[in-house]
């Protein structure tokens, strides 16, 4: 039949019938001059193509299906009556054509083994493949019309010509040969993971090959593979096989290595398994193969890897560990166990640098803080860079210094955990303090933020706030401050870290202070313009009660001396201010008195003397800085040369203890001496202005801190702590029980805990004496007939 | 012995006999409050010295400011926070705490 006849019926469909037996032949040929992948021109091409589809296009009487589509065209619309759909004949013939060709190349490779197996199945396949898709595009038009039709008449096992190609392929070949062939990968990947070279086209080939089988049977119509395949004869025996592989090379090296090498060696398998993915294999298998060589090589060595991980710790192998954690993190929920050693660690190495310097740590504050420093920044260090700041290695630091912190060799010592805040409170006031090692202002702001570091950590941020407010007003008051900016700084901190309520009382106490330069200035010029001037040099610091942790004033006689400054600035202030009363606090104030005294005999040539010419005698002039009590009982000896305690206690009504610590500093600084010992004085002994005094110093501090008064202090401020956390404790009861109105003992007591968890952490016997005194007050009721169960009372 | 000298308020160095030790130079420090029978404000529970609740919470957005929470006593003596106190003449013109009739006495400053 020649090319113009077929033009000429596919014009006029339905007009010509034509006989298979008449076309076969040709196309016959033609198929298998493509087969044997020899070249074919265009128009030969074309010609095939044309007796397709003036096959498919013709009447077809003889068909043995012809009854059906007569009936199926009664049943449906008028439109497709004109189209006899032909092709059954022709599809037979395709199909039987594959069959033999297909069974053909199976005998040529039955008996091939490894290498030259893949190498014949994957050209066969690549010829076929190609072959099959220009013949599947040669019977477009059977595709498109007579297969078509079939499929939508629900019609099994007739698929399109290049499916067809590929079905045939399947059950024909690669049903017999694939067991080879997938052995012949395997041994291939295998010698490749043994480090040979290998052509990874053929893995690459049977693989696609086995991907492209993956037909949809039951929806032969879809696009894509389905990988089913793939995955069955592939891929399951490709991760059996690499199971057993790693298996038994971990055990095999494990048993000559260290851990160190074989998780660098676990790393460089890791990362050639998932090159191989990309090169050679299909990328859906990605993820159960990474599953599989993590199980193997890491989760079942997991127990070697954790005795390890101490190991390194111990031996501050940074590099191994953050390795390790690389590797452990891939195994869900690895990474616990590690956490826990790490914490443990941490904690023992806290307790370990603290105990080391506990002697001297537990009196010097800077040690403390910095060794505890010193811990912290090494394993956050180690933590940021090995574990990549994971949250839960983040907490398990956290956990380890809170631990550490707060219970330690000086804690200890001093038997309570309150040791730490006062120490780290103790370190500022050293950094805050003037003093001649205060470092620049740079460096200072940087230490306070380390020494927020520490404070995060701290449970008894009350005892720490206590011992700060204590030190900060000292500093305040003696001018002691090395800088108003870093003082502002520590508080704003303080106030990030714990809210506003927390540094109130500080922040009032640095306003005062504020307050107290102006109203100096006012005053001086308020002397100035009454031109009546005081005669001595006077200021004045006025501090709102109950900011201050300062006790009230003690009993004292004011000497005549300084009745007027008092008096002048009293009555100034009132002026000022109405409504307030002020409230002298003598034991803070303190001056300086001049010695006229101690005239002695000297070598006229000591330089440092004040010389009063004309005069036998060189008067020494000193400067005495001294409290105020101080320069009570000294003024007394303007009257006389000698008093007796009683004497002196009397005009200056100084209580007799006081009284006793005055004398015993101005014995020691010798000022004047005493029949008695120090440590007998009795309201009778009398005590004798020492007339050969002399110091090397015109400038003498005679201003030390009583013995008792510091004490005292320490003891006040570790009592006032516990009765303020039990109105907290209380305040904290009586919030959450008039939210909830009726709660049991145990939430009752959650709740309080975490409340005050920023503050310290109560202990639970206190917190149940609080709910009694709350009973008793009448906040809080016991439910009736219920057990452990509170009510509120409005 | 006592010196004959018995003046408080002399000069040093023009006079003679010189006195043992003269006073040069006196830092006092002193704690003012308001002055007030009872140191608690009646009606919020604070202590006066205290800026009362209201103010508190405000000044939790107020970060330097000086805290001008005053107290007021009335003809009856009675002393609470202004800010309270003026919230509650508005419901009832009385002291809370003894009946009489509400007037200021003084304020704080």
């Amino acid at each position: 039949m020649s090319r113009s006849t077929g033009m000429t019926s596919a014009n006029t469909p339905g007009l010509k019938h034509i006989d298979l037996d008449q076309i076969w032949e040709e196309l016959h040929t033609g198929i298998e001059h493509m087969y044997n992948f020899q070249s074919m021109s265009r128009t030969d091409y074309m010609i095939l193509y044309t007796y397709v589809h003036n096959y498919c296009t013709s009447v077809h009487k003889s068909s043995e299906w012809s009854s059906s589509s007569v009936q199926l065209k009664s049943k449906k619309n008028q439109a497709t009556s004109g189209a006899q759909l032909v092709g059954l004949e022709l599809y037979k013939k395709l199909r039987e054509f594959l069959r033999n060709y297909v069974h053909h190349k199976l005998q040529a490779g039955l008996n091939r083994m490894d290498e030259d197996v893949l190498k014949f199945y994957t050209k066969q396949w690549e010829e076929y493949r190609l072959s099959s898709k220009t013949i599947s595009g040669m019977c477009s038009y059977l595709n498109k019309y007579w297969v078509k039709r079939e499929y939508e008449e629900g019609r099994k096992g007739i698929f399109e010509i290049y499916q067809l190609a590929l079905v045939t392929w399947r059950d024909h070949l690669f049903k017999h040969l694939n067991k080879q062939v997938t052995n012949a990968v395997l041994k291939l990947i295998e010698r490749e993971r043994n480090g040979e070279t290998i052509n990874s086209s053929l893995v690459f080939g049977v693989i696609n090959c086995y991907v492209e089988l993956g037909l949809n049977e039951d929806e032969p119509g879809l696009k894509g593979p389905n990988l089913s395949i793939y995955k069955e004869s592939f891929e399951n025996v490709f991760i059996e096989e690499t199971e057993r592989f790693y298996t038994k090379e971990s055990t095999q090296f494990l048993s000559q290595n260290n851990i160190t090498e074989y998780m660098k060696k676990v790393e460089q398998r890791l990362t050639e398994e998932q090159k191989r993915i990309q090169i050679n294999l299909h990328e859906s298998t990605s993820e159960r193969l990474a599953k599989t060589c993590e199980r193997v090589l890491i989760q079942k060595h997991m127990e070697l890897f954790h005795a390890e991980f101490q190991q390194l710790l111990d031996a501050e192998k940074d590099v191994d560990l953050g390795r390790m954690y690389q590797l452990v993190a891939r195994i869900p929920d690895g990474l616990g166990e590690l956490r826990t050693l790490l914490e443990q660690h941490i904690a023992n190495q806290g307790l370990a640098a603290i105990e080391k310097c506990s002697e001297t740590a537990y009196n010097d504050p800077k040690v403390y803080v910095t060794t505890i420093l010193e811990v912290h920044k090494k394993y956050n260090a180690l933590v940021l860079v090995a574990f990549h700041n994971d949250s839960g290695f983040v907490a398990a630091l956290d956990k380890a210094c809170g631990r550490f912190i707060n219970t330690n060799a000086v804690t200890r010592m001093a038997s309570s955990s309150s040791r730490s805040p006062e120490l780290l409170a103790k370190y500022c006031d050293i950094l805050l303090k003037k003093s001649s090692k205060n470092p620049e202002e740079a460096e200072l702001e940087d230490t306070l933020n380390q020494v927020m570091v520490v404070f995060k950590y701290i449970e008894d941020k009350d005892v720490f706030q206590k011992f700060y407010s204590k030190m900060l007003a000292k500093r305040l008051v003696q001018h002691m401050s090395a800088s108003d900016d870093a003082e502002a700084s520590m508080i704003s901190k303080l106030k990030q870290a714990c809210g506003f309520e927390y540094t109130s009382k500080l922040q009032r106490m640095f306003q005062d202070i504020g307050v107290s330069k102006d109203l100096n200035e006012q005053f001086r010029s308020h002397l100035k313009n009454s031109n009546e001037p005081l005669d001595i040099d006077f200021s004045i610091q006025v501090l709102s009660s109950g900011s201050w942790p300062f006790q009230q004033s003690f009993s004292f006689g004011l000497p005549t001396e300084l009745e007027r400054s008092v008096h002048r600035f009293t009555s100034f202030y009132s002026g000022q201010h109405s409504g307030r009363k002020l409230n002298w606090l003598y034991n803070m104030s303190k001056g300086e008195l001049h010695t006229n005294c101690f005239k002695n005999r000297y070598d006229v040539n000591i330089n440092f003397i004040i010389c009063k010419k004309n005069n036998v005698f060189i008067t020494c002039r000193y400067t005495l800085q001294a409290s105020t009590f101080q320069m009570a009982v000294l003024l007394q000896f303007n009257m006389s040369d000698s008093w007796t305690l009683a004497q002196l206690t009397e005009n200056t009504q100084i209580k007799h203890d006081y009284m006793t610590q005055v004398i015993s500093i101005l014995l020691k600084a010798k000022l004047i001496t005493c029949e008695e010992e120090e440590s007998e004085l009795k309201p009778e002994s009398a005590v004798v202005l020492f007339m050969g005094y002399k110091n090397r110093k015109l400038r003498v501090n005679i201003n030390i801190p009583m013995k008792t008064e510091l004490k005292l202090e320490q003891e006040t401020t570790h009592k006032h702590i516990e009765e303020d956390r039990k109105l907290l404790i209380q305040a904290a009861i009586v919030r959450i029980m008039k939210m909830r109105k009726v709660l049991k003992h145990q939430q009752l007591v959650a709740e309080v805990l975490s409340q005050l968890n920023t503050r310290f952490k109560p202990k639970v016997n206190i917190i149940k004496k609080c709910i009694d005194i709350l009973i008793e007050k009448e906040y809080l009721e016991r439910t009736e007939g219920e057990k452990d169960t509170y009510s509120y009372l409005a | 012995m006592p010196y004959q000298q018995m003046d408080d308020k002399s000069d040093v160095d023009s006079q003679k006999p010189e006195k043992m030790f003269t006073l040069k130079k006196w830092n006092a420090v002193a704690m003012w409050s308001w002055d007030v029978e009872c140191d608690t404000c009646a009606i919020c529970r604070v202590q006066v010295m205290d800026a009362c609740l209201r103010c508190q919470a405000e000044s939790k957005t107020d970060n330097y400011g000086k805290q001008e929470c005053v107290v007021v006593w009335g003809e009856c003596n009675h002393s609470f926070h202004y800010c309270c106190m003026s919230l509650w003449v508005k419901q009832n013109n009385r002291c809370p705490l003894c009946q009489q009739e509400w007037s200021i006495q003084r304020m704080g400053k």
